[in-house]
């Protein structure tokens, strides 16, 4: 988790050569801090999964008896010590060896490689909602301030950050697909579609990419068709955040002395706000937009499952149900290392885009 | 702080953002329900569009060594073949590759290959490729494979390149041949796969080693995958009806139901809840079609923790066996059958369901009102004979995160009826089923729930697995009459003689009950108006077989 060092009103920072080092020396621990983030939660992985039981007695436990369960259990070497397997897998992930999945033998890489794409291609959807929805209407909820709009607004705000996000997707199920049927209820793209873009002689894995790359009006539309629902649905889980946050900075920068000033000096109401108040005001929305990475990739679980978009989510849920170790601890690490690596890059971000972060 | 008016530039902001949103969605109304934006270019060539059809059941492997489960043999069945398969409307088995097969010795069987047989890469299919699926079979022992339903197979020798010669561990092994046709027997191409371990899909979809009615083309693992008739294929099944099918694949079953019901897939198979089944059967355009199913359902006793069980402070076989009795003249398979699954699964009475050869209900005859309904005097006459105490007291234990989440009504149902008799005070307990599965064995449970389907279909896979002392089932049932038929009929070489064997098993373990067979499973597929052929793949096979199916 990244903590900004902030200075008190009218602290100096350091300045010339000291501050470039220090400012260094900030990057450089803000980046170690990764590795131990990520073994901790890889670890809390690696013992929770196997409180939980094995995928060999999920898979057999119906049919095999228990001396046959057993000679499964040793092939897959799940009766070993818990420490030699707990080094074991430490030792794999230090070299950028993840394993091969337990119950679909493929290798955790060539699952994070296909279905990373997928998930990242939903989280920029997402963040596209969030920000296109949250800034403008956290804009007009400012300007209105606590009047009917404000007011609805911020009943919208709340209400998109407090829904759970598979009911808000089942709810644009069942009004855009099922009763309107103007949108696909599931999927990436219609079966036509998927095999064209997977016919190709290179793909992505990005499927709008891969759709512009075929130059196919037709397959771009169906793409964009399956993302819509999606897309809203996880990013009206930022965009609430962003509405409120855009709104209080806002409400803040427009009552600063400066803003007064220019208002002063005859500055046009539409250049107070866009040019003057706006600006300083979305200064923390970077900040946020990062530590939302990790709500976002808690939301694409249920989000891709509602709509069966077949993203690192999805299948989390299904190794998950599995109690595929090495499936999950490598989709968990990813999922870790992902939100440290954004955090870290918040945190640089924000040291050099904002003078009271000291280092 | 001053108040500013809203300016006109930010409610236009705001304006925009909304309208965008109502843009993107607006240029999709187009979409037609049941087609795609690119409806046009269909895989079946010829103006032909592809069957589609929806599954969840995911796939472990395509290496028949590799993969043991539902998702990876409803592929398999499609594009493998194995020697003898069932054919249309028995539960018997037939040469599939095969040409025939002769029990040439009291531990040797003989099969010959149909001449000039080949897979789809253009490679012979000889007794060689036989001959090393099998060894591989055996030498990979994958902890996903099938390999352990070959325990009696000691060797395989190829003679010549027609004839297969299998040496078994036992004499006179009946089953033997159903062992054949199930997934531990697809022949695969011993030019494609290793002989010393699982292949890699990626790989096997590059060698293209299909002997089976279909050919995969493309290949999206567990998301997408497209199929088109194997035009090498001679097997049993025949020349497909419909020549391309995609099989897509669903996490989610009301997903996969609401595309059914929308039109974008064209037929369900096995994935549907029975309230999703009820729903479709209400819709337009979308039939459901049942038939019997080789899963059942069923109440074990664990022999030594049951109420007077041998384990227990007040040992008594008598009384364990009234209680036993008593809790089967009690349960009404009916109700179970029509309240809880709406029909979909239909009451069972004995361990070996309805449509397998031999199935006898024995315990129809025995218990309740002797017609399959309850019987609460025969019950209580059964407690007071033995001098059972009333009410006895039972700990009953289900699992909902495997057997469904429908245990959880059919087993409250259950206690309900117990409970009526006045004679039982249930005490209803659900645990996950990675504990249940630990738990059960160590006899933790006094009386569970349990379900089954077959791994070949003959009374003996619903025989010898829950009544020999080493069964999976593990309730420290053990009785040697019992044990002595079961071993008579898995080497009976005579099918009118092994038939009666079987009837006498069902009989003896009906008057024991260390079980109370409840439900058998139907096969409920899903299917648009447009698909036809459906009533020829319900039949004693169990098998969804896409071959049967033609589109309009």
């Amino acid at each position: 988790m990244s903590v900004l060092i902030q200075d008190l009103p009218g602290a100096v920072g350091p300045a010339g050569g000291t501050r470039d080092l220090g400012f260094a020396r900030y990057l450089a621990i803000r980046f170690l801090l990764i590795i131990p983030t990520v073994l901790a939660l890889v670890s809390v992985v690696f013992f929770l999964m196997r409180a939980t039981g094995d995928p060999i007695t999920i898979a057999f436990g119906d049919r095999l008896t228990p001396a046959q369960l057993q000679v499964k259990l040793h092939q897959a070497g799940y009766d070993r010590p818990l420490l030699t397997q707990y080094l074991e897998y430490l030792r794999g992930l230090a070299t950028g060896d993840f394993g091969r999945t337990a119950t679909d033998d493929q290798a955790v890489s060539t699952v994070l490689r296909t279905y990373g794409a997928a998930t990242a291609e939903l989280a920029g959807y997402a963040l596209l909602v969030a920000v296109a929805v949250g800034v403008p209407l956290g804009m007009v909820a400012a300007v209105y301030r606590d009047r009917a709009p404000d007011v609805a607004l911020r009943l919208l705000a709340i209400f998109n950050y407090a829904t759970p996000v598979f009911f808000l997707g089942l709810l644009f199920k069942l009004v855009f697909s099922v009763w309107l049927g103007w949108l696909p209820a599931s999927g990436r793209a219609s079966i036509d579609v998927q095999l064209e873009l997977r016919n190709q002689s290179s793909t992505t894995g990005l499927y709008l990419v891969d759709a512009l790359r075929s130059g196919d009006g037709a397959a771009i539309v169906d793409v964009l068709e399956h993302a819509v629902l999606p897309g809203l649905t996880l990013g009206l889980l930022v965009a609430g955040v962003l509405m409120r946050l855009v709104r209080t900075n806002l409400i803040g920068t427009l009552s600063a002395d400066y803003v007064e000033s220019a208002r002063s000096r005859g500055v046009s109401r539409f250049r107070l706000v866009t040019r003057h108040a706006t600006r300083p005001a979305l200064i923390p929305v970077v900040t946020v937009l990062g530590l939302q990475v990790a709500g976002l990739l808690g939301g694409a679980v249920l989000t891709e499952t509602t709509f069966e978009w077949k993203g690192l989510g999805y299948e989390l849920a299904h190794y998950l149900s599995a109690r595929d170790f090495p499936a999950v601890q490598g989709i968990v690490a990813l999922f870790a290392i992902v939100v440290a690596v954004t955090n870290f890059l918040v945190d640089a971000v924000a040291a050099v885009i904002d003078p009271r972060v000291r280092y | 702080m001053s108040r500013l008016k809203p300016p006109r530039t930010a409610v236009a902001a705001a304006s925009l953002a909304a309208l965008s949103l109502a843009a993107v969605t607006a240029c999709t109304s187009t979409r037609s329900p049941a087609g795609s934006a690119a409806a046009g270019s269909s895989s079946g060539g010829a103006g032909a569009r592809p069957l589609i059809i929806g599954t969840t059941d995911q796939v472990t492997s395509l290496d028949p060594a590799g993969s043991w489960d539902a998702g990876s043999g409803t592929i398999e069945i499609e594009v493998y073949s194995p020697l003898l398969n069932t054919p249309r409307g028995t539960s018997d088995v037939a040469p599939d590759l095969a040409a025939g097969i002769k029990l040439t010795g009291p531990k040797e069987y003989t099969v010959t290959l149909k001449p000039g047989l080949k897979f789809a890469n253009g490679h012979d299919l000889t007794s060689s490729d036989v001959k090393f699926s099998f060894d591989r079979q055996l030498k990979i022992a994958d902890k996903n494979g099938p390999s352990s339903l070959l325990y009696d197979l000691a060797s395989v020798a190829a003679p010549d390149p027609l004839t297969v010669v299998f040496t078994l561990k036992s004499a006179n092994d009946a089953l033997f041949p159903r062992v054949l046709s199930t997934g531990a027997g697809f022949v695969v191409d011993e030019q494609v796969f290793p002989a010393d371990k699982v292949l890699d899909d990626a790989a096997i979809i590059a060698g293209k080693p299909w002997d089976g009615p279909y050919a995969v083309g493309t290949y999206d693992k567990n998301s997408l995958v497209s199929f088109t008739a194997n035009p090498a294929y001679q097997g049993l099944l025949g020349t497909p009806k419909v020549k391309d099918v995609d099989l897509k694949y669903y996490t989610d079953a009301s997903n996969l139901k609401l595309d059914v019901q929308q039109g974008t897939i064209d037929a369900v198979y096995r994935t549907l809840t029975v309230a999703d089944l009820e729903d479709l059967r209400t819709k337009k355009g979308v039939a459901v079609h049942t038939g019997s199913g080789n899963g059942i359902r069923y109440i074990v006793f664990d022999l030594k923790t049951q109420p007077f069980g041998s384990a227990t402070k007040q040992p008594d076989a008598a009384k364990a066996l009234a209680v036993r009795q008593a809790v089967a003249d009690s349960v009404d398979r009916a109700q179970l059958a029509t309240q809880v699954y709406k029909g979909t699964l239909t009451p069972l009475y004995s361990s070996v369901p309805d449509g397998i050869t031999g199935a006898t209900p024995s315990l129809k005859a025995l218990y309740g009102d002797k017609k399959g309904g309850p019987d609460k005097a025969a019950a209580a006459a059964l407690l007071t004979q033995a001098g059972v105490p009333t009410p006895v007291v039972l700990n009953l234990q289900y699992n909902t995160d495997h057997y469904g989440s429908s245990s959880a009504d059919e087993y409250a149902l259950i206690k309900t009826q117990l409970e009526a008799t006045g004679l039982f005070t249930v005490n209803l307990q659900s645990t996950a089923w990675t504990q249940y599965g630990k738990d059960r064995v160590a006899d933790q449970y006094p009386v569970y729930q349990l379900g089954w389907y077959a791994d070949y279909l003959d009374a003996d896979d619903y025989l010898a697995s829950f009544y020999s002392p080493s069964s999976w089932v593990a309730n420290n049932y053990t009785d040697p009459t019992v044990q002595a038929l079961i071993t008579q009929e898995e080497t009976e070489p005579d099918a009118a003689k092994r038939t009666a064997l079987i009837q006498q098993v069902q009989d003896k373990v009906a008057a024991d009950v260390p079980l109370i067979p409840l439900l058998q499973g139907s096969t409920a597929i899903v299917t648009r108006d447009s698909v036809t052929g459906v009533p020829a793949t319900l039949d004693g096979a169990y098998q969804f077989r896409w071959a049967e199916l033609s589109k309009q």
